[in-house]
């Protein structure tokens, strides 16, 4: 994918997507002068094959897929480094959020699937319970991602240290919570919220 | 409390990791308060706030779960104290981004059916022992100073990035704990990493990255001579004090470390690179501790890296 020549014209460049994340992320791409800066002191940059100055590059040029197809979105610790570093006031860490989202709403088949994972069975935790039942997102971590014996000395430690609670409660204004997931899904349905 | 003046006396959001993980965060911070007479009273009914796995995904939902979560804390007198670097940099930004974006707002209003608490002070711990109870007067309550603690101090990223969200302290030198810390007596050292990300949340889905990066900064806090470290996150507590072995386990060989790979073995001496223990203590830990709080209420027995060791070396037990 890095090496891969870049073609860019009025078809190969996708600027509505661009957009997208502009809206989603109210940041603009476009007043990026691709000082470093982010990448410079991003603690992941090592681990992600597009550095967020590159991330902000492609999207400079229309090349939406590009990152969408890549691991780097997906290795954004969300530790703000970048956006409080960036000298033209560039929300990378919004803009990342943004890219995740699109990967997420699109669905599509994800290399990097196990944070995207992790994150649903975070969320669905607060659906169901309110507050998050940690025994439960591990367990269902490592069931989901075929990782069965993954921290599993960690397990009993933790239970045995109470850090790990191994029956949980439902909060008592779970309907309010749901009214909330549900809200957001009728606003999306009906074009009302991004 | 000096007389006519109104006692201190906050909400608390604690947030679900200080409800396990980091319960002793939770009974640490509630020990403090009582020690310093300042009132703090739990938001009933509180949710979690999302963390990072909801604004990753979908902002709308973490910004409506911190709005929803705001309009419960005005149920309760006082500005909100929190205690987790994640909760309270999510209630902050929710704010920040609902007063400065009426759009958002609204969307937000309507997913909540109701109004957004958007007044409601949020304050971090370390916010209000530096700033609102003073360290002029904690350094007066303290009863048993922590004389000859050297201690790293561990913001971390959320504490204080963006800078215009919590606005709490500089944004890439802060002081904050570090004060708070001389004010209990104990000595702060000046090291590297004060402020790198710890691989906060990838602990479950990449634990991988997370013993790299916190690798760094255990290694970090050693050279500097530090006998510990002091954080304000249950997130980063989890991963230096939980998989302090492992991380040894993985970067243990000499000169296998960041450090030895870098400068070969000069910074070691020659020797295999130092793998002293590195106690991490909750902030609320070391100050309550400072006020003469018995250690049993602390929570130091849900502690992986037993600190206890150091504290009976320093006489602090």
């Amino acid at each position: 994918m890095k090496n891969k020549l870049m073609h860019l014209s009025n078809e190969t460049m996708n600027i509505g997507f661009v957009k997208k994340v502009e809206a989603l992320s109210g940041s603009s791409v476009r007043r990026c002068f691709q000082c470093g800066k982010c990448s410079a002191g991003c603690p992941m940059s090592a681990f992600m094959e597009h550095p967020p100055n590159r991330v902000v590059r492609l999207l400079q040029l229309g090349q939406g897929q590009r990152i969408l197809a890549g691991r780097s979105i997906w290795y954004c610790a969300s530790c703000e480094t970048c956006t409080t570093r960036c000298p033209n006031k560039v929300d990378l860490a919004a803009i990342m959020d943004a890219l995740r989202k699109l990967s997420w709403d699109a669905d599509g088949p994800s290399k990097e699937s196990y944070v995207q994972l992790a994150n649903r069975l975070f969320i669905e935790n607060i659906r169901t319970y309110g507050r998050q039942y940690e025994l439960r997102l591990g367990a269902a971590f490592n069931m989901k991602s075929g990782q069965f014996l993954k921290d599993l000395m960690l397990g009993p430690k933790l239970i045995s240290k109470g850090k790990l609670k191994m029956f949980h409660s439902k909060n008592k204004n779970i309907a309010d919570i749901e009214g909330i997931f549900k809200r957001i899904e009728e606003m999306r349905k009906k074009g009302e919220a991004l | 409390m000096t007389p006519g003046k109104k006692r201190l006396s906050y909400s608390y959001y604690p947030g679900c990791s200080l409800h396990a993980s980091g319960r002793e965060y939770d009974i640490s911070t509630r020990a403090l308060f009582k020690a310093l007479n300042v009132g703090l009273k739990e938001v009933p009914d509180w949710f979690c706030c999302g963390a990072t796995p909801a604004h990753n995904v979908d902002e709308l939902l973490s910004l409506s779960l911190c709005a929803k979560n705001l309009s419960l804390a005005e149920e309760v007198e006082g500005d909100l104290a929190v205690a987790c670097a994640a909760c309270f940099s999510r209630l902050k930004t929710t704010q920040h981004h609902l007063k400065e974006d009426d759009n958002k707002r609204k969307q937000v209003e309507v997913a909540i059916d109701g109004a957004a608490a958007l007044n409601k002070p949020v304050k971090h711990i370390l916010e209000i022992l530096a700033r609102e109870y003073g360290l002029a007067k904690l350094e007066e309550s303290v009863k048993k100073p922590l004389v000859g603690l050297k201690v790293a101090a561990y913001y971390g990223c959320l504490l204080t990035r963006p800078p215009e969200v919590p606005e709490l302290d500089d944004c890439e030198d802060p002081s904050i704990m570090e004060d708070v810390l001389r004010a209990l007596g104990a000595e702060p050292v000046k090291w590297s990493h004060r402020m790198e990300c710890c691989g906060a949340n990838f602990t479950l889905s990449r634990p991988g990255v997370v013993l790299k990066l916190s690798n760094a900064i255990l290694e970090s806090a050693r050279i500097a001579g530090a006998d510990c470290i002091m954080v304000a996150c249950p997130l980063c507590h989890g991963n230096l004090d939980i998989r302090q072995k492992e991380i040894k386990e993985a970067y243990g060989a000499p000169d296998s470390t960041l450090f030895g790979n870098i400068f070969g073995s000069e910074l070691h001496g020659g020797s295999a690179p130092d793998q002293r223990d590195v106690p991490i203590f909750y902030v609320t830990q070391l100050a309550a501790l400072a006020m003469g709080v018995a250690s049993q209420s602390l929570g130091f027995e849900s502690v992986i890296t037993d600190p206890k060791p150091l504290l009976r070396d320093k006489q602090l037990l």
